[in-house]
């Protein structure tokens, strides 16, 4: 798994994907920083995150559309598939890197923290209770849209499924019966301060769940194919 | 080493591979000859566990590949078709993430990367993006990463298309070399490659296995005939009389006539016996002067098409055939099926029905009784 994380990591590194993502992420952050905190003159630094899962529904495609698309269009995937490394390997191996990307980024918005912490006290347990729900709610949508590109060999068509899935999640809470699986719901806890197991389980279960998913359809396809 | 037994590869009705059984010892370099689409390359997947046949078994170094991919994988260095690279690695690092992927111990990879490098000629580039590099480093990029680490098998789909004269006379030598010590699998429609670099030549076509053998015995089994092609100065048109002189000669074809009245002939004989020491002899007899005369030997090619055009065309009619005949056997179950069930729900209404009528005609008598009962009751 390491081997395949390392080269995935050096691969968003080295290919413009995982600067655009930054690039993108944080400008985002910073109109949102520009929208809210400047104009209400509040020192919250959890407010910038209340459009986060927004920002994730268009941000995490880049991320993940080229992940199996890619390999699989390439031909490279006839390579880590007739390695002696499982399938599993290969899909945590990719699913990590992205999430390292993905922390590593985060991590970029303790600037805004920073800035705010010299005007006056923002509140450090909230901002890492935010911090952290929204690591949790990005790590669901980049297994989502990790198992979209093991759908397909077009990349478009991976980013598009996810997206669509994605803009589908903000319209959950409209309906009464659907709204408990509002993953956007579930993350407004945290900006409030408030943890709890049942938001952090259903997090990771989706997560697990899409990550599952992704290895048996790669499974799958070796009689399919 | 190898072992595939009764292998099949199905998507839907349609056959890629189609029960192919064979076995390849240690050591042995083999060809998978066939045109293009006759499951090549269905077969050497299957080999690498890539996909997974319909039906059949593949032992692989003792191990099933269905049941133990790691064993095998770990064994097998695979090239695939269309030489798939990492573009934005460089060689070197694309050569080492192939070695990490392949299990090679840290402390063994660095020499292990160098070795292949080496052997496959890529010292200058090592340093370069692989997408930068032209076709024929690329095949040996690609090469380099089934070959590193020193898998006890190689697998190779069709590696030498696409390159110039050259690069595929190295190539050539480059597998010619791993013999020592390496059983090669490699697949190509080019009949001389086959030729001069494997023992063993199995010949598919259509999905089926049509020969297994060396190459010269396959080009033996398809010289049955010989041909003699010849040029002669018959001014007395003699040459055709030969026929009765030499009892073998089956026909003899006049090509043409030369600018200087030379004339050219093709003649078939029976068997495979060398006719011409006869044929000097006698045509010298009847005054015709041969200036030129050749065997012709039936090449691997002649062989490959003569096995592949002599496949007689009805296998896959018979195919439609018997899959026709099983639907139909299908169908006839089907409606025999329903039939009974008919029968069966019209027994069952019936019972039903005089079951209700006994019922009735019980309520009937009972409410009688009642009244008779009551009327008796009444009169008291």
């Amino acid at each position: 798994m390491l081997a395949i994380l390392k080269k995935e990591f050096k691969s968003y590194l080295l290919s413009p994907i995982g600067y655009i993502f930054v690039g993108l992420f944080l400008l985002m952050f910073s109109i949102f920083f520009l929208v809210t905190i400047f104009n209400y003159s509040v020192i919250n630094f959890e407010y910038l995150f209340y459009n986060g899962a927004t920002i994730l529904t268009f941000i995490t495609p880049v991320l993940t559309m080229r992940m199996f698309s890619e390999e699989r269009r390439n031909g490279t995937e006839q390579l880590i598939l007739t390695s002696p490394r499982g399938i599993t390997s290969v899909v945590l191996g990719k699913f990590f890197a992205a999430a390292l990307i993905m922390l590593i980024t985060e991590a970029f918005t303790l600037i805004f923290y920073a800035i705010l912490k010299y005007f006056g006290e923002p509140s450090f347990v909230v901002a890492l209770s935010t911090l952290g729900g929204f690591f949790l709610l990005s790590l669901a949508y980049i297994s989502f849209g990790m198992f979209a590109s093991s759908l397909t060999e077009n990349q478009i068509i991976a980013c598009v499924i996810t997206i669509g899935v994605f803009i589908v999640m903000w319209f959950l809470p409209l309906n009464s019966a659907l709204e408990p699986f509002s993953l956007i719901n579930m993350f407004d806890n945290f900006p409030k301060g408030i943890i709890s197991v049942t938001e952090i389980i259903t997090f990771v279960t989706f997560t697990i769940l899409f990550i599952l998913l992704t290895i048996v359809v790669l499974q799958r396809r070796k009689s399919v194919k | 080493m190898i072992e595939v037994k009764n292998v099949s590869k199905k998507y839907g009705k349609f056959y890629a591979v189609r029960d192919i059984s064979f076995t390849i010892k240690e050591g042995e370099i083999v060809g998978f000859l066939g045109r293009n689409g006759a499951g090549k390359s269905t077969t050497m997947n299957m080999i690498t566990g890539f996909i997974e046949p319909t039906e059949g078994t593949i032992i692989v170094n003792g191990y099933d590949v269905d049941r133990k991919p790691k064993k095998v994988k770990e064994s097998i260095g695979y090239m695939p078709e269309g030489t798939p690279l990492y573009y934005d690695l460089t060689v070197k690092e694309f050569i080492s993430y192939m070695a990490e992927l392949k299990l090679v111990p840290k402390k063994e990879r660095k020499t292990a990367v160098q070795k292949a490098i080496a052997e496959t000629g890529l010292e200058k580039v090592q340093n370069k993006l692989t997408k930068n590099l032209s076709r024929g480093y690329k095949q040996r990029v690609s090469m380099a990463g089934a070959i590193v680490g020193d898998p006890k098998i190689l697998i190779l789909d069709e590696p030498t298309v696409g390159l110039d004269p050259k690069q595929v006379i190295e190539i050539r030598e480059l597998i010619k070399s791993f013999r020592k010590n390496h059983t090669v699998i490699l697949s190509s429609h080019i009949l001389s490659e086959v030729s001069q670099v494997c023992e063993k030549v199995i010949i598919i076509d259509k999905g089926e296995i049509v020969a297994v053998d060396t190459p010269d015995n396959l080009e033996k089994d398809t010289s049955k005939n010989a041909i003699l092609r010849l040029t002669v100065e018959d001014e007395n048109d003699k040459f055709e009389t030969i026929k009765e002189a030499i009892s073998t000669i089956k026909n003899i074809k006049f090509v043409k006539t030369n600018d200087d009245k030379s004339k050219e002939y093709i003649i078939e004989t029976d068997s495979n016996e060398d006719i011409r020491k006869d044929m000097f002899s006698k045509c010298a007899e009847i005054g015709v002067v041969i200036l030129e005369m050749k065997k012709d030997t039936a090449s691997l090619e002649d062989a490959f098409i003569k096995l592949v055009e002599d496949r007689p065309e009805h296998s896959e009619k018979e195919i439609e055939k018997i899959e026709y005949q099983k639907e139909l056997e299908e169908l006839r179950k089907e409606v025999e099926d329903k039939k009974e069930e008919k029968e069966f729900k019209k027994q069952a209404k019936k019972e039903e029905k005089a079951r209700k009528k006994a019922k009735k005609e019980e309520k009937k008598a009972s409410k009688a009784a009642q009244k008779e009962n009551d009327e008796k009751g009444g009169d008291k």
